[in-house]
């Protein structure tokens, strides 16, 4: 086994992961039991070893052949033959580029802290694992592999598997704590919305498949460049809109957009680490990537691009003004990941493919590290999450309230740390698109995102320190808790800096967007990006030069947070005011849009009418025809069964009898 | 040897025939399983009276050689079966074949 080789490390990566989950699966519960991580933790600390060890291959790979072409710097390579369908094989191919290595470093490096986070979170005050401790970390295995499949992925069919792998990752994981109703109910909730989404996006797979005769991603990019469907007749743009939208489909569902984010805030009911790893950090950015890895195909709809930049952009905006009126920690997280994913389609949407994944990158760090800070404080708090109930929590948690600040920068787009510089990007790049508006309201996004947060972090760690009723004293975490809360705040501290040049007359005189990551991803998007979309609106021209959008987006951040600060820390009653004189606005916003009861007025309960009807349908109808025939052969036997007398000489007296009967035929009649 | 009286196949027959309906008779008649089966064995002994005059009657050992791979089996036979006539007496105490009525529809 070569562990230079980038095929070798390929297949190790979501091999090893998953041979982690099986031996688990199958040792965990009488053998492991609490060392049940252990193997897990191994199995992917290795995959993120061949990550890494694959990504120094890649690089060294692109700097030294250095051209733009990305056939020559994408490898792509077949594992199997799967499906033989008569005509054509479906296979298991790999498709390794710089895009695949980025969201495989993001993904792997995450798993392997939450994985090593749960250890500590999944047992109780004493040490004690919980129950279901095996099933929790074989089904983290089982997400680390899917995952890793949807990047990998070398065709569309390939993706689906690994897409709808990931989703049954998390309707297992969402749905840990089964006992609870409230669990089971959103993981099915989950599972079905994100049904919705990927039923488009398979049908969006069968016309690739109708239009291009292929499923392999390089076949299929190389003709929409070349506009043209199998057989070389020409492409219809419509054609490329139908395609790109049937994807986009599943992206809504898979990322949580506007129409379909209803399931995310409810998938909280599973545990933190999961909400930290697959409902903010690494599963839902699945819908980026795929938007990103289909670059070719979005850009060359212009309608397409416009509808994926406008629901970004609404989702954002919508998800931050839920985040304002919310309580539940957790909560609040999830609308705010709903709004930074919605930054990253409206990145995509406006054509810097390269910036969203970018702000995937980022966002990946600090939102990873503000759920495990939330998950440590509900650890600490019995429980409860309800940021009503504690206060002060910055004295007895220093950790946990220092490394959830610097998450919380991170996400308020605090000058100099990660969601800063990505976060600028996008704006920018939605500034100078030809829908300036969006860039406006990414502006006034990032306004509420460093409000809510603050608020949030004032509520829960500052002031007197108040706790819930059944807690005693808060104390801090332990140190398998900790040390992933530590690495992931050095990462929201430090994961921006990959994407910025020092030096020229930058943003305060040193920094320069667009930096190494760009450059190691230029040679993904570089060979199929569309026509670029910085033509530079002309009344968002004053912003866009000199740096100034940098300098205005941080003073917009800094804003936030010292409203926030104000609101909560000098004069707690505005809020209650503002909350009181708004009323309706609030209730609004406290009820999420009543999206929730609209959906099940719309949706739910005429569909259940439906089915009950159906129901009621096969009870009285189909039943009772099945009733009548299985009635005959009943009837039936009821006149035959007198015959049955169960005497042995009456049997013998038939046999003797039909034997004459034999007899007198074969000498008399015949 | 002298010569001896040889007799007719027919009359073999008849007293085939005349065993096996003894046989069909006394298993009608009679409600012990020890006599019913008996009388299963009376009925296989006329079957094989038969064989022998047949095999007299067609001029070869047939008949005979038959006959005795028969009469092995019907030994054979007539342990197991009065081993199970001892096992049903177990189970109800009696020999009654009204008792076994339980295949009654």
């Amino acid at each position: 086994m070569d562990l230079n080789n980038v095929e070798t490390l390929a297949i190790l990566i979501p091999l090893l992961p998953l041979l982690g989950a099986v031996a688990v699966g199958v040792i965990g519960l009488r053998g492991l039991r609490s060392n049940s991580h252990w193997l897990v933790l191994i199995g992917v600390g290795l995959a993120l070893a061949c990550a890494v060890r694959l990504f120094m291959n890649i690089n060294l790979a692109l700097t030294k052949g250095g051209s733009g072409c990305i056939d020559g710097l994408a490898k792509s390579w077949l594992i199997y033959g799967w499906i033989n369908a008569g005509v054509t094989w479906m296979n298991v191919t790999f498709r390794i580029d710089s895009l695949t290595c980025v969201m495989l470093l993001t993904v792997l490096s995450v798993s392997f802290l939450v994985v090593a986070y749960s250890v500590g979170y999944m047992r109780d005050h004493h040490g004690h694992a919980e129950r279901g401790y095996e099933r929790f970390f074989a089904f983290l295995g089982i997400f680390v592999f899917s995952m890793c499949m949807l990047v990998l992925a070398g065709n569309f069919l390939l993706l689906y598997l690994g897409w709808e792998l990931v989703g049954l990752s998390s309707y297992l994981l969402i749905g840990f704590y089964y006992e609870k109703p409230s669990a089971a109910a959103a993981a099915k909730k989950a599972f079905i919305v994100n049904r919705i989404g990927d039923f488009g996006f398979g049908l969006g797979i069968f016309l690739i498949y109708y239009t291009f005769g292929t499923l392999d991603y390089k076949e299929v990019f190389d003709l929409v460049a070349k506009m043209k469907m199998a057989g070389g007749a020409a492409l219809s743009p419509d054609r490329v809109t139908a395609i790109a939208l049937l994807l986009f489909c599943g992206a809504m569902g898979k990322s949580a957009q506007l129409p379909l984010h209803v399931w995310l805030p409810d998938a909280m009911e599973g545990p933190t680490p999961v909400s930290a790893l697959i409902h903010a950090a690494t599963m839902v950015t699945a819908g980026v990537y795929m938007v990103v890895r289909c670059n070719v195909i979005f850009s060359a709809s212009h309608y397409a691009m416009w509808i994926v930049a406008t629901i970004g952009g609404i989702t954002s905006l919508f998800a931050a003004t839920i985040a304002l009126t919310q309580f539940d920690m957790k909560r609040i997280l999830a609308y705010s990941t709903l709004s930074q994913l919605g930054y990253m389609f409206l990145g995509a949407g406006v054509g810097a493919f390269d910036s969203a994944i970018f702000h995937l990158f980022t966002h990946a760090f600090f939102k990873a590290l503000l759920f495990l800070g939330a998950g440590s404080v509900m650890h600490a708090m019995a429980g409860v999450i309800d940021i009503r109930h504690f206060s002060g929590l910055a004295r007895s948690m220093k950790i946990t309230a220092t490394t959830f600040c610097i998450g919380g920068l991170a996400l308020a787009g605090f000058p100099l740390l990660a969601g800063f510089w990505s976060k600028d990007e996008i704006i920018h790049a939605a500034l100078s698109s030809d829908m300036p508006w969006l860039g406006y309201m990414a502006l006034i996004t990032a306004w509420m995102t460093a409000f809510y947060t603050f608020r949030m972090i004032f509520m829960a760690f500052h002031g007197q320190e108040r706790l819930p009723r059944d807690v005693h004293h808060a104390h801090e975490s332990g140190p398998w808790m900790t040390a992933p809360l530590l690495i992931l705040s050095v990462g929201a501290i430090c994961a921006g800096y990959v994407g910025v040049t020092f030096g020229g007359h930058g943003f305060l005189g040193v920094f320069e967007p667009h930096g190494e990551f760009h450059h190691f991803l230029s040679y993904f998007t570089s060979g199929h990006r569309g026509t670029p979309k910085h033509v530079g609106a002309a009344e968002a021209g004053w912003l866009l030069g000199g740096h100034r959008l940098m300098y205005v987006s941080a003073a917009i951040s800094l804003w936030g947070i010292g409203t926030a600060w104000f609101f909560y820390r000098r004069r707690p009653t505005i809020p209650l005011a503002i909350a009181f004189a708004s009323g309706g606005l609030y209730r609004l916003l406290y009820n999420k849009y009543y999206v929730d009861e609209l959906y099940d007025l719309a949706l739910v309960r005429p569909l259940r009418r439906i089915g009950m009807v159906c129901y009621n349908l096969d009870r009285y109808f189909i039943n009772a025809i099945l009733w009548v025939i299985a009635a005959v052969p009943r009837l039936i036997g009821i006149i035959l069964k007198g015959w049955q007398t169960g005497a042995m000489q009456g049997y013998a007296l038939a046999m003797v009898v039909g034997l004459l009967v034999m007899i007198w035929w074969m000498l008399v009649a015949a | 040897m002298k010569e001896g009286f040889v007799l007719n196949s027919s009359a073999l027959m008849l007293v085939g025939a005349m065993l096996f309906g003894l046989g069909v008779v006394g298993f009608l008649t009679r409600r012990n399983l020890i006599i019913m089966f008996l009388c299963t064995e009376v009925m296989f002994q006329g079957v094989l009276v038969n064989f022998v005059a047949m095999g007299q009657r067609w001029g070869n050992l047939q008949g005979q050689a038959f006959g005795l791979f028969v009469l092995v089996i019907a030994a054979v036979e007539a342990g197991l079966g009065l081993a199970i006539v001892v096992m049903l007496y177990r189970r109800r105490g009696t020999l009654d074949a009204e008792h076994w009525r339980t295949l009654r529809g």
